[in-house]
């Protein structure tokens, strides 16, 4: 059972549409899997759209009223509606089409909200696979992570953030046993070595390189930037 | 009285729709867009629309001809997807709100230099079910399968399948669109039905 969720001010940046294209992303494959947030979701979108287009809400960000309506006039509306209907084109929803993903000949469907993303290439060390997600977001990385059974990361901090959501399989650490659909969100205040007895997928955000903290994998700083 | 009070924080109809919106009357002309294509309900529906999501974009965007953007763009796209609009699965404001929001987002991200790969519409799909009150049971292999039967048949018996089935128009609302008579799609629908289930059947065996 799902027990990590992306907690609620996440939610709510994600329904704003506030968070960045990997943290978006992160909340969506977890609310796939997820009943319970994809309520939470919904009943905020509602909410927001309901206040967004009140005219009361409008009110409170108008500053400078009379400028703002002369701005408005700027636009000719009636110009924009012509030009739009003019079009007689729809827009078809195409039926989806499942793209899938192979690490170590198992095959994995790519979750629908990374469909469009494009995917690096395949780098090995040890039993970790991980294939970079280009989104171009800076100091931000995304990737998916494939963890061969028995394989683990290093114990390790974070010096900002890092989320995992699990896609397949299960791995477990320090903090107990994490599965299928959990959404585990971790700063720099914790620190983990994260061990998948029997293999597991998972969709890694990361602002910043992973700093290994113990003994001999200190000497293991420079794979960090592998990893996230 | 106890049941009032149970259900009230949990139904998200009753706490937050107001009467400050007629939602009835958008949900009518976004029905009158997909329908008929109907100028005057969408001229309605800009109108409440447009200025809103003008003061919002200006809120996201200080460059004006970017906010003036996102109302050419997502009154655009309530234009060309009013059919994916489904009033059972949630109110109007939500779905304008829904395009808005994905527009916006592709629009940052192509501003801040990141890419223009209009990623929205995965994360926030403007076609698919708002509320998770009725779940749908999907059977993704199944559905793989029909699809290539589907593609096997002739393209004017694809589009009507299509159409009905993956867009869950109705035989009306499919005419209007692909500017048929209603009786010439409800023939190749049959037509076509006929085919999947002997093409359909055979693989099963």
């Amino acid at each position: 059972m799902i027990n990590h969720h992306p907690k609620f001010e996440l939610i709510q940046a994600f329904v704003n549409g506030d968070l960045p294209a990997s943290l978006s992303a992160g909340v969506a494959i977890h609310a796939d899997m997820c009943p319970v947030c994809q309520q939470t979701i919904a009943q905020i979108t509602e909410q927001v759209a309901e206040a967004s287009f009140e005219e009361e809400y409008l009110d409170r960000f108008i500053v400078d009223d009379i400028e703002a309506l002369d701005a408005v006039a700027v636009i000719d509306f009636d110009h924009m509606i012509d030009d739009i209907v003019e079009s007689s084109d729809i827009s078809v929803a195409l039926p989806k089409v499942e793209k899938t993903i192979s690490f170590n000949d198992k095959t994995y469907t790519i979750p629908t909200a990374l469909s469009n993303m494009e995917l690096g290439k395949h780098a090995h060390i040890g039993k970790l696979t991980r294939s970079r997600i280009q989104l171009n977001e800076n100091e931000i990385h995304t990737s998916l992570l494939h963890i061969q059974p028995g394989g683990g990361v290093p114990e390790h901090t974070h010096k900002g953030f890092e989320l995992t959501v699990l896609l397949e399989g299960s791995f477990h650490d320090e903090s107990g046993e994490y599965v299928k659909g959990d959404f585990i969100m971790l700063d720099s205040s914790h620190q983990h070595h994260p061990i998948s007895t029997n293999g597991c997928l998972c969709y890694t955000v990361a602002n910043d390189a992973l700093h290994f903290t113990q003994g001999i994998n200190k000497l293991l700083n420079p794979i960090g930037s592998f990893i996230y | 009285m106890q049941t009032n009070l149970l259900s009230r924080p949990t139904s998200a109809k009753s706490t937050s729709m107001s009467d400050k919106i007629n939602h009835p009357q958008l949900c009518q002309w976004l029905e009158s867009v997909a329908t008929n294509r109907d100028k005057v309900a969408f001229t309605h529906l800009f109108h409440f629309f447009a200025p809103k999501i003008l003061r919002i974009a200006r809120g996201k965007f200080p460059n004006e001809a970017q906010a003036n953007e996102v109302v050419q763009d997502t009154m655009s796209n309530v234009w060309r997807k009013a059919h994916l609009f489904n009033q059972d699965k949630g109110a109007a404001t939500t779905w304008v709100y829904t395009v808005m929001r994905n527009v916006t987002f592709d629009m940052l991200r192509k501003i801040q230099g990141n890419k223009e790969d209009n990623l929205s519409d995965d994360i926030w799909p403007v076609a698919e079910k708002m509320s998770c009150e009725d779940e749908v049971f999907e059977d993704h292999l199944a559905n793989e399968n029909l699809l290539d039967v589907i593609e096997a048949l002739p393209q004017a018996q694809q589009d009507v399948v299509k159409g009905f089935y993956f867009r869950e128009m109705s035989q009306e609302q499919l005419a209007v669109h692909l500017n048929l008579p209603l009786g010439t799609v409800k023939s190749r629908l049959r037509l076509a039905l006929g085919k999947l289930k002997v093409q359909l059947g055979e693989q099963h065996d």
